[in-house]
């Protein structure tokens, strides 16, 4: 029933989906912890989403061919394994040829494992949907997540330092507003970019369908 | 749950004696999964594992460059192994065009940063001086203690000194050093890190001439 349900989907609305109306920052405010932790310039906003979509796309696509096979019982282990092991070969992968990248994210990477809105795509999409379903929401979601993470480190960036992507914004002379790098700042930030975000969806006669935690979004149906 | 309970139930039903099909099901599928990922880092160790290598030369190299005074040689190719209280110690050796020793360069390690190891290339004059400090690895608070990395002045301020002609602590401990709005431990831990290192070579400073100069 669910297959069914789903593949009555376009892929502009798994796209718009997984980008904007059900945003893993903006409307489920998952993966809070490397949002407020590496967000402090844009460029980490940057690596840090490509990384995650990067696992994110292996993980829905390996979960997906794998979903008849694996028992339910154990799928979560086997999920879990899966992202593990892309979260390793991104790392490892980061480490050889944006060495740069990897020594300033560095603690964040393995962290991507325990990133709960990946897990919550294996479970909620990818274990339920066709492979190339799975492929775009993989696609659709990680872009969303990276469009966040970019925005939240260009303000903190801009603020903080007074630059963009490490380019002067205000001068040279700009002095450091220090609370915009420091963790609170991060929370200020991202709360007056909530604000704006539900302003934006307001105007547009939308409103986010995500539930809290790690619930599936709108389009998995529980068995219950 | 409706899947689940019919599941459990049948699954009562088959395994009063032995094991069940389900749960071989179970072993065998969790077996592939965890084979194929292991397969899969394998084989990504097996293609960074150089590429890795090259970059953290290339990352050294680069801050050698930064901490020494114009050299022809290679400095990553002509190293000295000291034998310390805490191992053995690596010196580069930076050598001009006629062969003259310029400087020396090695890594010291700040144990008592903000949060964990501060890691420190420092290049001295061989009277003594220091050339230039860099860092090379920190996990400093970015906006604070990362000053350390961003401050050029107070990175540049290290240059010319020697073991005597300063007062190696921070202003706070009555020293000749700044420290930054928000954060002392981390200039601390550095400014102490290379006193030592200073103190390290005025030890073997003598042996480490006799084994470069002239050869």
């Amino acid at each position: 029933m669910t297959d069914a349900l789903n593949s009555t989907m376009k892929k502009s609305e798994i796209l718009a989906d997984g980008f904007w109306n059900n945003n893993t920052i903006f409307a489920q405010l998952l993966g809070m912890c490397p949002l407020l932790g590496v967000t402090t310039s844009a460029v980490n906003g940057f690596w840090m989403g490509a990384a995650t979509t990067i696992v994110l796309l292996g993980s829905n696509t390996v979960v997906s061919m794998i979903r008849g096979v694996v028992p339910r019982d154990v799928r979560i282990p086997a999920y879990i394994t899966v992202i593990a092991a892309f979260v390793t070969v991104i790392g490892m992968a980061m480490n050889a040829w944006v060495h740069e990248m990897y020594l300033i994210l560095g603690l964040f990477i393995p962290l991507i494992v325990v990133n709960c809105a990946i897990l919550g795509r294996a479970e909620a999409f990818a274990s339920r949907n066709s492979l190339l379903d799975s492929m775009t929401d993989a696609v659709a979601v990680g872009l969303g997540f990276t469009f966040a993470l970019m925005l939240l480190g260009s303000v903190r960036e801009i603020f903080g330092y007074g630059t963009w992507f490490g380019f002067p914004v205000f001068g040279e002379n700009y002095p450091d507003f220090l609370v915009f790098i420091l963790p609170p700042g991060a929370f200020i930030a991202l709360g007056f970019i909530l604000a704006g975000v539900n302003i934006i969806n307001r105007r547009r006669g939308v409103f986010t369908t995500a539930e809290p935690g790690c619930a599936p979004g709108k389009h998995a149906v529980q068995d219950a | 749950m409706g899947v689940r309970m019919s599941d459990s139930k049948k699954r009562t039903g088959k395994s009063q004696r032995g094991i069940s099909r389900d749960m071989v099901m179970m072993v065998v599928a969790l077996t592939l999964v965890t084979v194929i990922a292991a397969t899969l880092l394998g084989l990504t160790d097996k293609v960074t594992r150089e590429p890795i290598l090259q970059a953290q030369r290339e990352m050294l190299h680069r801050s050698l460059q930064q901490v020494l005074p114009v050299h022809t040689n290679s400095t990553l190719d002509e190293t000295l192994k000291i034998k310390t209280a805490d191992g053995i110690r690596t010196i580069y050796v930076a050598r001009d065009a006629e062969n003259k020793v310029l400087a020396f360069a090695w890594e010291v390690v700040a144990p008592d940063g903000y949060s964990g190891s501060i890691r420190i290339l420092m290049g001295v004059l061989p009277d003594g001086a220091v050339y230039a400090v860099r860092i090379t690895d920190h996990r400093e608070t970015p906006g604070l203690g990362d000053g350390i990395v961003r401050n050029k002045p107070w990175l540049d301020f290290f240059s010319g000194k020697t073991a005597d002609n300063v007062r190696w602590a921070v202003k706070k401990d009555g020293g000749d050093f700044d420290q930054f709005t928000g954060a002392t431990i981390t200039p601390r831990a550095v400014v102490k890190a290379v006193r030592k290192g200073l103190a390290f070579f005025a030890k073997n400073r003598a042996l480490l001439l006799a084994k470069t100069v002239g050869k």
